[in-house]
């Protein structure tokens, strides 16, 4: 398959037909998606009609950034008229009434909605496996997961389904998976693309982003959704930015100070990962201006904060699946107590309903102060490290993981997504690209993290990486 | 978390569970517990809490009341398991005596 920016010059050039593309998606989903089960739902009749008629209309000046681009959505985003299920038993019948942001965006730029992918109910799991409805496999080996939560999006991008994918990222759902499928995964700074329209899963550090297989094609999906709105109100940056602009800009690199976390060696790191990491690094250390050492001791509260704030966060959010206005209702409630508590228990996953409890619990009168509190003065910590960090270096560089994808049923460690989930306690834009293949055909990927809003200049430094990475972003598993 | 505190729990987070479930919940949630321990180590007493990355604060604005079309109303109201006229319907909240 080619990038998304080859695809829109050869459909100007009309080199290409939108429809033979589209086509040509369609035909290979129905080749291995019965293998990977990526997706939830397809839109096939719907796309074809769209790329034919963007096809007759080739020639007319008013076309939009993404015209007759095939795209494909995660489960947590609402498509107007669409069903949209998070994954879950709980809206197994929900229609989306409006369109998410992001969706209007897209819609004005004339992306093609080829289908919704799987993920872990409510984007809570690491691996995709909470999901009510399948379990996605990843494509390099089907025998193991693709991460998650946007592990559907993150298989069909990798399989060659879908050249561009929606997800979203509250501690590394989108990062991880596209590191364990050997792709781009790119979270925004907070507040850099609206959540409208999104399920919440943990409001102070959810983003929408992007998988793709080249960084620049992030870059030029991230210029298209990406833009203030009144309706999320954290969502403040600066309209109509092009991230493609200057993205060869080699000033940026030459000049740009890469900071690596001693805290790396408090880990087990897998060995694969550890060896392709300290190539990535010697090759960064011949076209940057310098590789430094950063100290952020703080690191090692990552996953214990991240639990404890984003079940709080959860239980109130999930609070909203009650089944009075939408979703389940269990029909043998006594009062309309007691049906709460029975729609929720039958149609909520085993790990949704935990994270609720465990965030119920240190929101608790006896526990506030003591868990929930400290952990917020804890974040605090964490955010003046790492902002003290920046001052000493541009872009802190890690491995995106630091384990490799699991076989189903076997767990990762809590510390696996530890570089990648400070990106989302403290705010700050990641992007996770591939960079080398385990002796067994398994991807490994590495992690840029920018300040807040460096998304730009990160962009620039992760498509530089790409270049001299040699990672062949043409080589698609066999299925 | 003892079983008394999980029963309150799960009430003040309206899941219902039961008895058999009850010791993996416990297990799976005390461990939780045990692993968050760590937040208690380092002194952040001088530190404010984070509530928020960004820069952004509160601010009054009118109350403005934006359309919605009719036919989102419908649809959205149309999505409740029970409805009547326009009102979601739920069981009776007020007992009589």
């Amino acid at each position: 398959m080619i990038t998304v920016k080859d695809l829109i010059a050869k459909i100007y050039s009309g080199e290409m037909k939108s429809a033979d593309f589209v086509k040509e998606c369609f035909d290979r989903i129905k080749k291995i998606d019965s293998k990977v089960k990526a997706f939830l739902k397809l839109n096939e009749e719907n796309s074809l009609k769209q790329a034919e008629k963007f096809d007759k209309n080739i020639g007319c000046p008013q076309r939009g950034m993404l015209e007759g681009v095939p795209i494909a959505i995660k489960d947590n985003i609402m498509v107007k008229g669409e069903s949209m299920t998070s994954a879950s038993k709980y809206l197994e019948n929900y229609i989306s009434p409006y369109d998410a942001t992001v969706i209007e965006k897209l819609k004005v730029a004339g992306a093609i909605l080829i289908g919704r992918t799987n993920m872990d109910e409510f984007a809570m799991g690491g691996s995709t496996e909470t999901s009510f409805y399948q379990r996605t496999a990843n494509p390099w080996n089907i025998e193991y997961i693709p991460g998650g939560s946007s592990g559907g999006s993150a298989a069909a991008v990798s399989s060659g389904m879908v050249p561009l994918a929606l997800g979203s990222d509250t501690g590394g759902s989108i990062r991880q998976p596209a590191s364990f499928c050997g792709i781009v995964g790119y979270k925004p700074s907070y507040g850099l693309i609206s959540r409208y329209g999104a399920c919440a899963l943990a409001s102070s550090f959810d983003q929408i982003g992007i998988f793709s297989k080249t960084v620049a094609d992030s870059a030029l999906l991230a210029s298209v959704i990406s833009g203030s709105d009144y309706r999320d109100p954290v969502c403040q940056p600066k309209d109509h930015v092009d991230y493609t602009h200057d993205l060869d800009n080699n000033y940026t690199l030459k000049t740009a100070k890469i900071g690596i976390p001693k805290q790396l060696l408090d880990y087990e790191v897998d060995q694969e990962i550890t060896k392709c990491f300290r190539n990535s690094v010697n090759k960064l250390k011949s076209i940057c201006a310098d590789v430094v050492e950063i100290d952020i001791p703080a690191y090692k509260y990552v996953p214990a904060l991240y639990k404890t704030i984003m079940c709080a966060e959860v239980s109130a959010n999930i609070a909203t699946f009650d089944g009075v206005r939408y979703g389940y209702r269990c029909p043998n409630g006594k009062n309309l107590s007691d049906e709460y508590a029975k729609s929720r228990a039958e149609s909520l996953g085993y790990e949704v309903k935990k994270r609720i409890l465990f965030g119920t619990y240190v929101l608790g009168a006896k526990n506030y102060h003591r868990c929930y509190h400290q952990a917020q003065k804890v974040r605090t910590l964490l955010i003046n490290q790492i902002t003290n960090a920046y001052n000493g270096c541009n872009f802190i560089f890690s491995p995106a993981t630091l384990q490799m994808p699991v076989k189903f049923g076997d767990n990762l460690s809590e510390e696996c997504d530890i570089f990648l989930t400070a990106a989302n306690l403290v705010g700050l834009p990641g992007i996770s690209v591939p960079c080398s293949f385990t002796n067994s055909g398994m991807p490994i990927g590495v992690h840029f993290m920018g300040p807040r809003f460096s998304d730009e200049k990160m962009f620039q430094v992760a498509h530089a990486f790409e270049k001299i990475s040699n990672f062949d972003t043409h080589r698609y598993p066999q299925v | 978390m003892l079983i008394e505190e999980l029963e309150v729990t799960a009430f003040l987070a309206r899941i219902d569970i039961k008895d058999e479930e009850k010791d993996k919940y416990l297990a799976d949630i005390n461990a939780m517990l045990a692993y968050v321990e760590i937040l208690q180590e380092p002194d952040v007493t001088d530190l404010p809490p984070t509530t928020h990355v960004t820069e952004l604060r509160n601010v009054w604005r009118e109350d403005i009341v934006r359309p919605c079309q009719k036919k989102v109303v419908d649809q959205m109201l149309d999505m409740a398991p029970a409805r009547e006229g326009t009102f979601y319907k739920i069981q009776k909240v007020i007992e009589t005596q």
